[in-house]
């Protein structure tokens, strides 16, 4: 944004527009800010970005305990004691599974809402309230999860009695081998309405008419989600996409409560990717080096999803 | 939770506030008063626990040594307002007072070591003073050599005539590999120490006759099922879970006999030794004759440890800070409900050779780069004085390692069995959850456990598995 303020227009310029043959002095006093506006930043974000970006990377490659130690560079051995700990290899499959399998659970969630909520009244106010899980902290949600699937004979949580009260038995939502399924669906659950948000205001830019056009010609609501909206919010589709991604790699607190007591790490088996960095950080011996080796796994796993789902999701932008 | 071994969680840390003391008030005992020595305190000689406000009002006792520093700083793993913090802000008091030291306290909580401590070693500035159970502050700072040798404030007196620190600790608590760096030398001093064991209530079990054997021990169980609820378990929490077979095992091969399991790159000692499979049996019955109360496998601490406190099992095992946290539930319910706690230990099997006990030390560690480890150091003998130490059990509701000072009616039968000199002590766990990062555990032991526990697998297919995936973790490991 700074740049697009305070660097020379490259069009529009047109010399000698009040420059009599010369740049404007305006141009020329803007040209002399530029540095002074970019310099901070720039080295603001190298000096807390890139330089720990790079110093990540390096560090990955040593057996660092991160107190008070100095590394001692072992080559690829923190990556190959990684890849071979059950913690790691729960917590890759298991990040995998909430970006792909939670990613698809939020999408068709939000456009599913999407299709209902653009003819409906007080949309507004339904969105707003989809966008509540939002503002509490993951940490609430997953103790607040925690009452919710609470099983305990005689004095269940509101799902359990919720069931029981149509006549089904309780479920322990709430088990080790299930957990991992109940936190999916809570995530999903919490996510969709940032979601929607994004995408209603991405259908709110489609002019009326095209809709109206779509109804007198006997459109179910299904193709004009297929024809209509889709196409037409297609790139707010794919920033959405990458969105997720970014925020699904590094799916921790929720997780990390709802799997476990919320004090310790849970079990190894509900890891992710976040679960197994601060372990690696703060679950008891700090070894920096291994947890810095799963950091770079999730920018180099963030980097893969993103590029690929940007050239997946690659169309032409259509014009309306 | 374990209140100080991984971190009892903040809430559950904030405990016995001004109900709680009234109550320890009231717990005065005529117990014997078997050690005392010669200090010069003005209460509590009499054998009596003290309350919180006599404790806090209490003159301050003469430090034997003077350092000739006169600042130290400590991060600690208590905050400033649960019970420990309370009493410790008396002794800086005192400390400054009498030595004219200051004390520059951070209170950080249970997860310091890691959060705080560890990453500050990096840098010059590192507290002098800090705290925290032996397997915590030896996997976190002591391995990576960020402590110093603590060896010579045994020898310091604590203003109680000629009383050294070492005449007042029993030397089972620190003279242990558990409490020694890599070159031997001690790194932490003890101010309190956990154990374990099982916990009932003996008004609703007044006929009970506490275990011998465990044929008497399942007995009690079967009963108490028949009767509605034998045994709550918080299940989320896997070293809890970890209880009931390294309880046993130890029983079988004793202190230091599951670390040489683990630390066996073949992993044939878990088959070689017939006490391991036999340990698992026990836990096999457990979890077959479904003693734990339906919803434990499925549970969010402490629901579990609080339906215990409301009625709905007999039993509970959870170490030594089980009454305070089931008290503090209590309390805050309403309603008037106390338990009158009764503890007895795992009974040893018929065929086990080692009639073991479970204890932490929680202690005093000066660090590498300490500016003033004379003055800290001084702190600590000042603190194992008897005026100031009791403040451990009567405010904290904790056991301290002078074993003479007077404890919590809760506490003593927990305590008679701690300082029993004929049982074998063992750091809890056989400290397995601190070697190798704690990955070992992680990744090996606690799967199996639980799956043990929950019946899922049987005592030999338990025993079939833990000894590959122990050659397994070596392998990856190198």
């Amino acid at each position: 944004m700074t740049t697009s303020v305070v660097t020379p227009p490259a069009s529009g310029h047109q010399p000698g527009a009040g420059g009599r043959g010369t740049p404007a002095a305006h141009v020329a006093r803007r040209k002399k800010l530029f540095w002074p506006f970019v310099a901070p930043t720039l080295v603001l974000y190298g000096l807390f970005l890139v330089v720990p970006t790079l110093a990540t990377v390096v560090l990955s490659f040593s057996n660092w305990r991160g107190a008070g130690d100095t590394p001692q560079f072992t080559g690829f051995t923190q990556y190959a004691q990684m890849f071979s700990d059950d913690g790691f290899q729960n917590a890759f499959v298991n990040t995998l599974i909430y970006i792909t399998l939670g990613g698809v659970g939020t999408f068709v969630l939000a456009f599913l809402f999407t299709m209902v909520l653009r003819d409906m009244r007080g949309n507004k106010m339904v969105r707003a309230i989809l966008f509540f899980p939002n503002i509490v902290a993951p940490v609430a949600l997953g103790m607040f999860f925690g009452v919710v699937y609470r099983y305990q004979p005689n004095r269940q949580g509101l799902a359990n009695y919720l069931l029981e009260s149509v006549g089904l038995s309780a479920v322990k939502f709430l088990e080790a081998d299930s957990v991992t399924w109940v936190v999916l669906g809570s995530i999903i659950w919490a996510s969709a309405g940032f979601y929607i948000t994004i995408l209603m205001a991405a259908v709110d830019r489609i002019p009326p008419y095209l809709y109206e056009d779509a109804s007198i010609a006997g459109a179910s609501p299904w193709q004009k989600f297929r024809n209509i909206t889709l196409p037409l919010t297609w790139d707010v589709v794919g920033i959405a996409g990458v969105l997720w991604t970014i925020n699904a790699i590094k799916i921790f607190e929720l997780v990390f409560v709802m799997a476990g007591s919320g004090t310790y790490a849970p079990p190894i088996h509900t890891w992710t990717l976040g679960i197994f960095v601060f372990d690696r950080s703060f679950g008891g011996t700090p070894a920096y080096g291994a947890a810095c080796a799963c950091a770079v796994v999730m920018i180099v796993l963030v980097s893969v999803f993103v590029v690929a789902l940007r050239r997946l999701l690659r169309r032409d932008a259509i014009q309306f | 939770m374990r209140s100080i071994y991984g971190g009892r969680r903040g809430t559950s840390a904030l405990v016995l506030t001004a109900a709680v003391s009234l109550v320890l008030a009231g717990c005065g005992s005529g117990s014997d008063n078997a050690g005392g020595g010669s200090g010069n305190a003005p209460a509590g000689d009499d054998g009596k626990l003290v309350g919180e406000q006599e404790f806090m009002n209490a003159p301050c006792p003469e430090p034997a040594v003077k350092p000739t520093q006169k600042e130290f700083t400590y991060w600690s793993m208590w905050t400033k307002d649960e019970p420990q913090g309370r009493v410790l802000q008396k002794a800086f008091k005192c400390f400054e007072e009498k030595a004219g030291v200051k004390v520059n306290v951070q209170w950080f909580g249970r997860k310091f070591l890691t959060q705080n401590v560890a990453p500050a070693l990096n840098t010059d500035t590192v507290p002098d003073l800090i705290d925290q159970d032996i397997s915590q502050v030896k996997a976190a700072v002591v391995d990576v050599g960020g402590t110093q040798a603590v060896d010579d404030v045994l020898a310091m007196k604590i203003g109680e005539g000629d009383k050294t620190v070492k005449d007042v600790i029993p030397s089972f608590l620190y003279d242990i590999p558990q409490s020694k760096d890599k070159d031997g030398k001690l790194f932490s001093v003890p101010y309190e120490v956990l154990s374990n064991g099982w916990w009932y209530d003996k008004n609703r079990q007044k006929d009970f006759v506490e275990p011998k054997t465990t044929d008497e021990l399942f007995a009690a169980l079967d009963k108490a099922k028949a009767a509605g609820g034998a045994i709550a378990q918080d299940g989320d929490i896997d070293f809890y879970n970890a209880y009931f077979l390294t309880q046993i095992a130890e029983k079988y091969v004793g202190a230091g006999g599951i670390q040489k399991a683990v630390d066996d790159r073949t992993g044939n000692l878990w088959r070689s030794e017939p006490g391991f499979l036999k340990a698992a049996q026990y836990v096999e019955r457990l979890a077959k004759g479904k003693y734990f109360i339906d919803g434990w496998d499925a549970s969010k601490f402490p629901q579990v440890q609080q339906r215990w406190a409301d009625g709905e099992a007999a039993f509970l095992f959870v170490g030594s800070w089980g009454p305070s946290e089931t008290r503090e539930y209590l309390g805050k319910q309403g309603g008037g409900a106390t338990i009158d706690y009764g503890s007895f230990q795992f009974p040893k099997p018929e065929d086990a050779t080692h009639d073991t006990i479970e204890f932490l030390p929680i202690g005093w560690s000066v660090t590498k780069k300490a500016k003033n480890a004379e003055a800290a150091k001084a702190f600590i003998a000042y603190f194992t004085n008897k005026d100031l130490a009791r403040g451990i059990p009567a405010v904290a509701d904790n056991l301290h390692p002078r074993a003479e000072l007077p404890v919590p009616d809760d506490l003593k039968q927990l305590n008679t069995a701690l300082t029993d000199s004929k049982k074998e002590k063992v750091i809890f766990m056989d400290s397995i959850d601190s070697l190798y990062e704690g990955t070992y555990v992680k990744n090996v032991f606690y799967p199996l456990n639980n799956d043990l526990l929950k019946g899922k697998i049987t005592a030999q297919q338990f025993i079939d598995q833990i000894g590959p995936k122990t050659a397994e973790f070596w392998t990856n490991r190198g």
